[in-house]
C-alpha cells in the first residue's frame, strides 16, 4: 500500500516536473509508468527525468543543448547519439532520430549529397532533386513543428536552412563542381589572381562585346554563346573531374566561373 | 559568416547605382569609391604594341573580374607618364583600379612596384570582403611594369643583335 503511494506520488512529481522543462516534453512517446515500475525508487531529484530505454546503457542525459551533448559524445566515426532517447547509431542520424523521431541538431558530416541520397557525381537528374527538397522541406517547416519542444524547433529550423542551402548548391553547375572538389579537399575559391593572358583576353574581350550590344537580339546571340561554352566545359569538368585530373577540373571551374559572370551581366542588360 | 554573405549579396547587386544602399544594409560604399565609380578617371586603352606601353591584365578567379591596368612610359627617365585602366567587376574593384591609375602617374617605375594594395584598400574603406579587389590593382600595376620591362629587353635584344649584324658587317 506504501509502496503504491509512493508511486503515485513519484508520477504525480514527475508529471509536474515534466511539465515545468519543456526539454522533457518529448518523452511523451515512452511509457513512464513502465520505468518507474521497475525502478520505484528512483530518485527524482534529478533535473530532466529520461532513463534510458535499455538499462544496459545508463545515460546522464544533460540538461543543457543536445549539440553540446552530441559534440561530447561524437566521435570521429561520426556516429550520433540521440539527444532524447540516447539511441546511438553508427551512421550520423540525419535529422531525425531512428528510435524515437525527434528532431536532432546539424550533424556537419553529413553532406549534401547525402541528404537528398544522391552519388557524390557531378551529373545529376534534376527532377529528383526538386522532389526529395519538397518532401524535407514538409517534414521540417517551421509551421509544421510548433506542437514539439523549443529545442525540437530550433533544430527543425536549422536544418531546413541546410536542405535549402544544399538544394542551392546541388541545382546549380558551377556550384555543384565547386561543391565536389571541396568535398575532394580541393578548395577551388582562392584568392590567387590570374594571369593566363589568353583566357583573360577572351574575357575582356566578351564583356567588351557584351558592353557594347544595343539590342536584345545581340545580346540574345551572346548569351547563346556563352551557354554553349558552358556546356562545354562543364563536360570536360565531369571528364576531368572522373579521371581525377584535378588541376584541370580547377581550370574547367575557373572559365566556368567568368562564363556565368558574363551571362549574369547579360541577364542584367536584357 | 552571415555578415559577409549579406555584405557580399548587397554589394554585388549594386553595380549601376551610384546611391548608397538604404536601411538594412549594413555597408555602404564609402564616398571615394562613388566619386571612382560616378567620375571614373583614366578609363579607356592604349595601343598594346606601342614600346612606350606596358600592359597588366590581371583577373580575380572568385568573382570573374578582368582588371586591365596599361601604363605609358616615358623611354628616358623610366617615369610614368600617363596611365588608363578598363575593368569589369565590382564598384570596389572599378575604384581600386582608377586609384591605382591616379597613383602610378608621375612616379617611376621602381617606386609604383612598392604601392601595396592596403593602402588602396584604406584610401577607399574597402570592406574585407573586397580586398581582393585592391590586390588585384596591386597585381595589375606590377603586371604592367613586368611587360613594359620584358618589352625593353625585346627591342633591346632585337636592336642589339641588329647592332652586332652591322658591326659585324662593316
Amino acid at each position: 500500500m506504501n509502496r503504491t503511494k509512493k508511486l503515485v506520488a513519484s508520477i504525480s512529481t514527475f508529471l509536474t516536473r515534466r511539465t515545468s522543462h519543456p526539454s522533457s516534453s518529448s518523452t511523451l512517446r515512452f511509457n513512464p509508468l513502465a520505468t518507474f515500475a521497475t525502478n520505484p525508487q528512483t530518485n527524482l531529484t534529478r533535473e530532466s527525468l529520461q532513463p534510458p530505454p535499455s538499462p544496459a546503457k545508463p545515460l546522464t542525459i544533460l540538461p543543457f543543448s543536445g549539440r553540446a551533448f552530441c559534440s561530447e559524445s561524437c566521435d570521429k566515426r561520426s556516429s550520433s547519439v540521440c539527444w532524447n532517447c540516447g539511441f546511438s547509431s553508427e551512421k550520423a542520424a540525419f535529422l531525425f532520430c531512428h528510435s524515437c523521431r525527434s528532431i536532432q541538431p546539424v550533424d556537419d558530416s553529413v553532406d549534401y549529397f547525402q541528404i537528398f541520397g544522391l552519388e557524390k557525381k557531378y551529373e545529376l537528374d534534376g527532377g529528383s532533386l526538386e522532389g526529395k527538397y519538397k518532401d524535407w522541406q514538409k517534414k521540417l517547416h517551421p509551421d509544421l513543428v510548433h506542437n514539439k519542444s523549443q529545442k525540437e524547433r530550433d533544430y527543425a529550423a536549422e536544418q531546413s536552412a541546410k536542405v535549402t542551402e544544399a538544394c542551392r548548391t546541388l541545382t546549380k553547375r558551377l556550384s555543384r563542381a565547386m561543391y565536389l572538389m571541396k568535398l575532394n579537399g580541393k578548395n577551388v575559391n582562392e584568392e590567387e589572381t590570374v594571369t593566363d593572358p589568353t583566357l583573360l583576353m577572351e574575357m575582356m574581350e566578351l564583356r567588351e562585346a557584351i558592353a557594347e550590344a544595343d539590342d536584345s537580339k545581340e545580346l540574345n546571340q551572346i548569351q547563346s554563346q556563352v551557354q554553349e561554352k558552358l556546356k562545354q566545359w562543364s563536360d570536360s569538368f565531369a571528364d576531368a573531374f572522373e579521371s581525377e585530373r584535378f588541376d584541370e577540373a580547377v581550370n574547367c571551374i575557373r572559365r566556368m566561373t567568368y562564363y556565368e559572370k558574363a551571362c549574369e551581366e547579360i541577364v542584367k542588360k536584357l | 559568416m552571415m555578415l559577409r554573405q549579406a555584405a557580399k549579396n548587397a554589394l554585388g547587386l549594386t553595380s549601376r547605382q551610384s546611391t548608397p544602399w538604404s536601411v538594412g544594409i549594413f555597408r555602404s560604399y564609402h564616398e571615394n569609391v562613388i566619386d571612382h565609380y560616378d567620375n571614373p578617371r583614366n578609363v579607356g586603352s592604349f595601343d598594346k604594341n606601342d614600346p612606350s606601353i606596358g600592359t597588366g591584365l590581371v583577373g580575380a578567379p572568385a568573382c570573374g573580374d578582368v582588371m586591365k591596368l596599361q601604363i605609358k612610359v616615358d623611354e628616358k627617365t623610366g617615369q610614368i607618364v600617363d596611365a588608363r585602366f578598363k575593368t569589369f567587376g565590382c564598384g570596389s574593384a572599378i575604384a581600386s583600379s582608377s586609384v591605382a591609375t591616379e597613383w602610378v602617374k608621375g612616379k617611376a617605375m621602381e617606386e609604383v612596384l612598392t604601392i601595396k594594395n592596403t593602402e588602396i584598400a584604406k584610401h577607399l574603406s574597402l570592406p574585407p570582403v573586397k580586398l581582393h579587389c585592391s590586390m588585384l590593382a596591386e597585381d595589375a600595376i606590377k603586371a604592367a611594369v613586368k611587360d613594359y620591362k620584358e618589352k625593353r629587353v625585346k627591342t633591346n635584344g632585337a636592336a642589339a643583335v641588329a647592332a652586332a649584324g652591322e658591326t659585324a658587317q662593316a
